[in-house]
Order: structure tokens, then C-alpha cells, then sequence
């Protein structure tokens, strides 16, 4: 029976994807697992696996051309089977995308097929299940699939696809040096090439063509930069409380729970029941209508070689500090590793970028689509100021807030920053419960 | 250590138990003068007398009612019906009267009495005299049932059903009767609600009953020559029910299959898959398969009868489709 292969979905907010490669040619023998093609989209790129084993017999989207998920993207028969006519004269257009996507939509709803086993495992350890690739009958998901994705998240050396595997044996790269950013951790070529590039300093006169994220980071920057109208609210916080509070709470958190909090873990928490108070900062714009996102989830920008990344914790608000150190911890680690899942990207509802560690004093940030507000963190300085007619030292940041002026007027930003830094000047109100 | 047959095994505790309890009588349709359809009573006659070997008409429901009366009122009766098909002329006796008694009467009484019963086809004995419905008995509060599927297992088994003060069903099966196998000289008993693991293998679990027990054996010992290693268990009392060993080799295995010779519905193997799938359903690998007879009569047709056998074939292509999963 002939198999339709289609783009899959790739995330909540994903919609349309492009084949950059497809790793097999029409006619071509395909086995079950192998990679067929390698689809970019906004936030990711990733191989997809063939769901059976057959003939690759006719490509209908070819390389280059965008179209929604769950298209279909090519048909594998079986070795004697001939391509059912109607597939027979298909070409790509728009409108039969759609339709095939709205056709193919609800099928794909359908929950992976997996042992009791595997599920246990997966949500264990926390797995998605549903992107694994069965090995078992009918691609039945099997203990061993998620022993080895969880193996695979372990030691991305392991794990690269084809392509990577090949351009680093022709470059001479040893895999245990390149950093998977695929599906779990997975060493792409892309990985490859970044290292590739990495050996030389960049020239003068050299021409570097955009990788994937380098892709993604611009289209969203100049989407962000050029619809929504930005504007810039700055004020100096005094930080010696929430530096006292943090030296405070370190013993203890140290002895109970072997976490260290940051002023950052601080600020997020801050800034989360900030938002309570101020939804329209925890809110997008679609259309006329203004959604109110349900929940609070703070995405932290993470500065990476290949470019930057917001992973968010999420439910910020009604979490206590521990937990928020936690996730903080666990988004940074994967960042580095490469292993954020979509949902952990995608699910941010406010961000902030810190620049704290460097000597800057503010800057303004872009917001970060589909965000309205984002928060900019500068460097810490000690500065002097009267108080009772005497001159003390105090710690200070300057705090800069950019919002999306469409939804947000100037008096709820002031306010919104004002009610910020008298949290963050009294820090000790926030926290209790851990 | 000599070996004897099942039904020598039987015979040899019976003997052992009258010999010390003169409470224990036999009654059955030609258990004395003939020594029982299958010899399980041969010679018993001769050495205990008329009084206690009781040859009765062909009225199950009068004898079976006779005995928990005997019972009752201290005797401790061992009990021969020829085979289990004919437990349903006297099905009242056994579910209402024999299973009841103890319990409606707040315990103040008892009904130590054993019933023996053989199950099985395979020797051409048609719809009527051929069926394996021990599944019955176990779905009943207030019997123990017994299926041994060594002479070893009989032996020990039966000295436990007689020193039991409650009613015990004690499932024999036609085919296993001339299957030797060591069986000590000495009076031994084998405590209810003990499975046994006759076979060790971390691959899959096979949880047998009665002849399937044997046949599981054989088929995991072919499989053994690809590699694959099944883990026999033995349930030896359907009631009290062994969970703990069952579940405790799913958990190491992962894989379960459930062989047993009632009728697949509703069967003995549906009861252990359902246990095991809500006490231990996410340490299974593959689906659970059961390996039962087919939800027909048993037919009389020779070549008929070995299709409708649940055999080591049987077992061979469960054991290929559950490590499909692997």
C-alpha cells in the first residue's frame, strides 16, 4: 500500500516548513528509520525518518518550496506496487497543500503507538514520546527506541545524522567535538559546518552564508523590529536588597536543596508577579485582538556561539524560588547542549536579557515575537547618593523595559516598571513560601 | 530418586493419608473394583475395605451432596468424578452447598472434602467427556483449586488438599496420568498459593497450568536454541493465586505470555493477563498472549482435536510474537 510522507509537526506554532535536502531521489529504495528528508523551519531543522520501508516513488514538494505542515511531501510503495494515478500528475500549489494538510490534520492526531514500557520510561524522564521513531510492529515505539533516545540525549557523540557524519569525515572532524542542535541532541550537518567554520577566524572579503538559526534570528529580529513600534522605558533599581536577600538565602538553599540562586532567579520571580498585575505585558497582538497569554512564562535569553535562544520557565508566577532555579538551571544546561524541546522555546510569554556580567550599563532589546514586553538588564554599579544629609554607597542596575507601543501605552509601562523596581527594592515580600 | 506415573503419585498420597487418618473415605463411580477410569484409585479397595472405598451409583449430585454432609459431621471425603464434564449435574452441591457452608455459617462448621477432577483433550473423547473448565471453580469464592502438572506437584499437592479443612477442587489431567517424573517415598506436602518457576529465562514469562506446563517447557526449550530464554512458571493453585511471582518475573521479563487449557473467553489466562495488565502494565514490553483452547466445542474429529489443542506450536508462534517487540 502506498504511504503518503508528510512534513510533520514540528511545534505548537510552527506552520509551514521547506525542504532544504531530500536525502533520497525518486525510485530510490528507502528503508524504515532512514533519514528522507531534512526540513527547515522557523526555529528548527531537522532529518525526518522514513515511516516505512519502500520505494521512494514520487517526490510532489521538491526542494526550496514552503508549504504548511502535515503536507505531503511524497508516496513510497512497496517494491512492486506502481504509484496510484492519483498521485500520478500532482504538482505542488498552495491550495492543494492545504487541503491535503487539512485532509491529513486530524489522522495525525493520532497518539504514537508504544509499549506500556516505553511510556513509562518516557515521561520518566521526561521524553516526548511522540517524537521517537518505533522500531517495533507498525512502528510500534519500544523500550529499547527510548533507551536509546535517552542514551542519545547522554552522549551527542553517538548521535549525528548521515550528512554530519559525512561531511565530518571529510573535513576530518572528530564528532565528539561538534555540538548537536536536532532531535535530541543529534549532530547535524549544520553542527558540523558551524565547526568548520569556527577552525578560521573570519577574513576579510569572506562571504558567510546563514545557517539556520543565523536564518531564524534575522527573520524574527526584523519582523519584530519593523511591525511592532517599540518603546523604551529606563529606571535605576537599588540592588542592595536583593543582594542582601540572596547572600541570606544561600545557606540555606545550598544545605536543603544544593542549589545556588542567582540575582537573575530573583529578578524572574520579580518580574513574573509583576506581570500579574500588568497583563497587557503578558500579552500578543493577533489581528485586532489582544490575547492575554494563560500563563506566566518567563523566557531567559542564552547567548550561545551560533547565535542566541530563549528558553522560558514556565508558570514563573506560582512556582516557588527552588523551582525556578531549577528550571533555570535545567533550560540553560539543554541550551548548551542543544536538547531544548520546542515547547521549552516557544512556550515564553515575557523575556528577559540580562547583560549584566558584562560592563554595560543599559541597552534597549527588541522584543522577542510574539511577546509585548521584554526587559533589558544592565551591569550592577556602586554609586553614591544623600541620604539624612550623608553620602552612602548603594548598588545599582538601570533596568530598561521595550514594549510593543500597539498594545502597551507609556503610563502602563512607566507603571509597570515602577511597580518592578519597588518589588526589587523590597525583595523580601516575594518569596515565602521557597 | 525412582520415578512413578501422576496417577501413582495420587494414589501413593491417598494411600499414605488413609493409612494415618481413618476419617479420610473415597467415593466415585468405579473407583474401587475397577481402581478408577484412569487407575488413580487402583488397590485402594483391597487394602482400606468397602467402608471406605465407596463405589456409588452414577448420581453425582447425590454423592457430591452425601460427602459435604459427611464432611460436615467430621469425615474428611476424597471425591472422583470421572471427568470434570460431570460436574455440572452437580453443580449445585458444589457451588451452593460444598463452597457455602463455611462461610454461611459463620464458621462454625467445615467442609474438609477434596474433589478430584481431570481435564483435558487429546483422547478422542469427544464434546462431553473432553473439556477443560477448571476456570469455573476459581471464579468461585470459598474453593481452593488445585492443578498439578508433575507426579512430584500431585503428590505433595493432594497430602495438602486432604489436610485442608476447606473444600479443594483438585484438577487432574488425562494426558499427564502416565507422565513419570521423581516423587519421594516419604509423606510431603506442598503449601497452597506457591507458583513454582520450573524454568528460569529473562526474555519473556510463560505462566502455565496443568499439561500446558509441560508443553511450555518443551517450546521454550526449542527457543532456547535461538537464543531466547522464557521463563516458565507453574501456578500449581489457581486459587490462592501466586501474583507475586507472576509479577515479579513480568517485571524482569517484560514480556507475558499466559498459557493455560480453558476455553480462551473468559478463561484462566484472561484472569492472569487482567491482573498482570493493572498491577504491572507499564513493565510490559509487548502485548500479552494468551495461549488457550479455541472458544469451540471440543471435537471429535481426530485431526479436528489436535488443531483445537492449545500445543508447543501454539506456544512457539506467542513466543515469536512477542519478541517482535525486541
Amino acid at each position: 500500500m502506498a504511504t503518503e510522507v508528510v512534513i510533520p509537526m514540528l511545534g505548537i506554532t510552527v506552520e509551514r516548513g521547506r525542504i532544504i535536502e531530500w536525502a533520497k531521489k525518486e525510485g530510490e529504495q528507502v528503508k524504515k528509520g532512514e533519514t528522507l528528508f531534512i526540513v527547515e523551519t522557523e526555529k528548527v531543522t531537522t532529518e525526518v525518518e522514513s515511516p516505512v520501508s519502500g520505494i521512494l516513488a514520487k517526490i510532489l514538494v521538491p526542494e526550496g518550496v514552503e508549504v504548511p505542515v502535515l503536507t505531503v511531501v511524497g508516496i513510497i510503495t512497496e517494491p512492486d506496487e506502481a504509484l496510484p494515478d492519483k498521485y500520478r500528475d500532482v504538482t505542488v500549489s498552495s491550495d492543494m497543500a492545504e487541503t491535503t494538510a487539512a485532509q491529513n490534520a486530524p489522522e495525525r492526531k493520532e497518539r504514537v503507538r508504544a509499549v506500556p514500557a516505553a511510556r513509562r520510561l518516557a515521561k520518566e524522564k521526561g521524553i516526548d514520546i511522540n517524537a521517537l521513531a518505533g522500531s517495533g510492529p507498525d512502528g510500534t515505539v519500544l523500550l529499547k527506541d527510548v533507551e536509546a533516545a535517552l542514551e542519545g540525549q547522554k552522549t551527542s557523540d553517538v548521535k549525528a545524522t548521515f550528512l554530519a557524519s559525512k561531511v565530518a569525515r571529510e573535513h576530518d572532524i572528530p564528532l565528539e567535538q561538534v555540538q548537536g542542535t536536532g532531535v535530541h541532541g543529534r549532530i547535524t550537518r549544520e553542527d558540523v559546518q558551524r565547526v568548520i567554520e569556527g577552525k578560521k577566524t573570519p577574513v576579510e572579503g569572506e562571504v558567510i552564508p546563514f545557517d539556520s538559526m543565523r536564518r531564524a534570528i534575522a527573520r524574527r529580529m526584523c519582523e519584530s523590529a519593523f511591525t511592532a513600534p517599540h518603546v523604551y522605558f529606563f529606571t535605576d533599581v537599588c540592588m542592595d536588597a536583593v543582594a542582601e536577600l540572596r547572600l541570606g538565602i544561600i545557606p540555606e538553599l545550598e544545605k536543603n536543596f544544593g542549589l545556588r540562586p542567582s540575582v537573575n532567579d530573583i529578578l524572574i520571580k520579580a518580574v513574573a508577579l509583576n506581570l500579574r498585575e500588568f497583563p497587557m505585558l503578558n500579552a500578543t497582538l493577533k489581528g485586532e485582538e489582544i490575547h492575554i497569554f494563560p500563563q506566566i512564562n518567563i523566557g531567559l535569553a542564552v547567548a550561545l556561539p551560533a547565535g542566541l535562544i530563549v528558553p522560558a520557565i514556565a508558570n514563573a508566577d506560582r512556582i516557588g524560588l527552588v523551582d525556578i532555579i531549577r528550571q533555570r538551571r535545567e533550560l540553560v544546561e539543554k541550551a548548551r547542549n542543544g536538547n531544548l524541546s520546542m515547547a521549552e522555546i516557544e512556550r515564553g510569554t515575557f523575556t528577559i536579557s540580562s547583560l549584566a556580567q558584562y560592563d554595560i550599563t543599559y541597552f534597549t532589546a527588541i522584543l522577542n515575537p510574539p511577546q509585548s514586553g521584554i526587559l533589558s538588564v544592565g551591569k550592577t554599579r556602586k554609586e553614591l547618593f544623600m541620604v539624612d544629609g550623608q553620602v552612602r554607597e548603594r548598588k545599582v542596575a538601570t533596568l530598561g523595559l521595550s514594549v510593543d507601543h500597539r498594545i502597551v501605552d507609556g503610563a502602563v509601562a512607566a507603571d509597570f516598571l515602577q511597580h518592578l523596581k519597588w518589588r526589587l527594592e523590597r525583595p523580601f515580600n516575594m518569596f515565602f513560601p521557597f | 530418586m525412582r520415578e512413578i506415573t501422576y496417577a501413582q503419585a495420587i494414589n501413593e498420597a491417598l494411600r499414605e493419608c488413609m493409612r494415618e487418618d481413618e476419617r479420610i473415605i473415597l467415593l466415585g463411580e468405579d473407583i474401587g473394583k475397577y481402581g478408577g477410569i484412569f487407575q488413580v484409585t487402583a488397590g485402594l479397595l483391597d487394602e482400606f475395605g468397602p467402608k471406605r472405598v465407596i463405589d456409588t451409583p452414577i448420581s453425582e449430585a447425590g454423592f457430591v451432596g452425601a460427602s459435604v454432609g459427611a464432611a460436615l459431621t467430621g469425615m474428611r471425603p476424597v471425591v472422583e468424578i470421572m471427568f470434570i464434564d460431570f460436574t455440572t449435574v452437580c453443580m449445585d452441591m458444589i457451588i451452593n452447598q460444598m463452597a457455602k457452608m463455611h462461610y454461611m455459617f459463620g464458621g462454625r462448621g467445615t467442609v474438609p472434602m477434596v474433589l478430584r477432577v481431570n481435564i483435558g483433550a487429546g483422547r478422542g473423547a469427544a464434546a462431553q467427556h473432553s473439556q477443560s473448565f477448571h476456570n469455573f471453580f476459581m471464579h468461585i469464592p470459598g474453593l481452593y483449586v488445585v492443578v498439578p502438572s508433575t507426579p512430584y506437584d500431585a503428590k505433595g499437592l493432594m497430602i495438602e488438599a486432604i489436610n485442608n479443612d476447606n473444600p479443594v477442587i483438585f484438577v487432574e489431567h488425562k494426558k499427564l496420568y502416565a507422565e513419570k517424573g521423581p516423587v519421594p517415598e516419604e509423606s510431603y506436602s506442598i503449601p497452597f498459593g506457591q507458583a513454582e518457576i520450573k524454568r528460569e529465562g529473562k526474555d519473556l514469562t510463560i505462566v502455565a497450568t496443568s499439561a500446558m506446563t509441560l508443553r511450555s517447557l518443551k517450546a521454550a526449550q526449542e527457543i532456547a536454541g535461538q537464543g531466547i530464554e522464557a521463563e516458565v512458571i507453574d501456578l500449581r493453585t489457581l486459587t490462592p493465586l501466586d501474583k507475586e511471582t507472576v509479577l515479579n518475573s513480568v517485571k524482569k521479563t517484560g514480556r507475558l505470555i499466559v498459557a493455560d487449557e480453558s476455553h480462551k473467553t473468559c478463561g484462566v489466562a484472561a484472569e492472569i493477563s487482567a491482573f498482570v495488565a493493572e498491577e504491572a502494565i507499564y513493565y510490559l514490553n509487548s502485548p500479552i498472549v494468551r495461549v488457550c483452547s479455541p472458544d469451540t466445542p471440543v471435537p471429535f474429529s481426530p485431526p479436528l482435536e489436535k488443531a483445537f489443542i492449545p500445543d508447543e506450536q501454539d506456544i512457539l508462534t506467542a513466543i515469536r510474537r512477542v519478541m517482535e517487540y525486541s
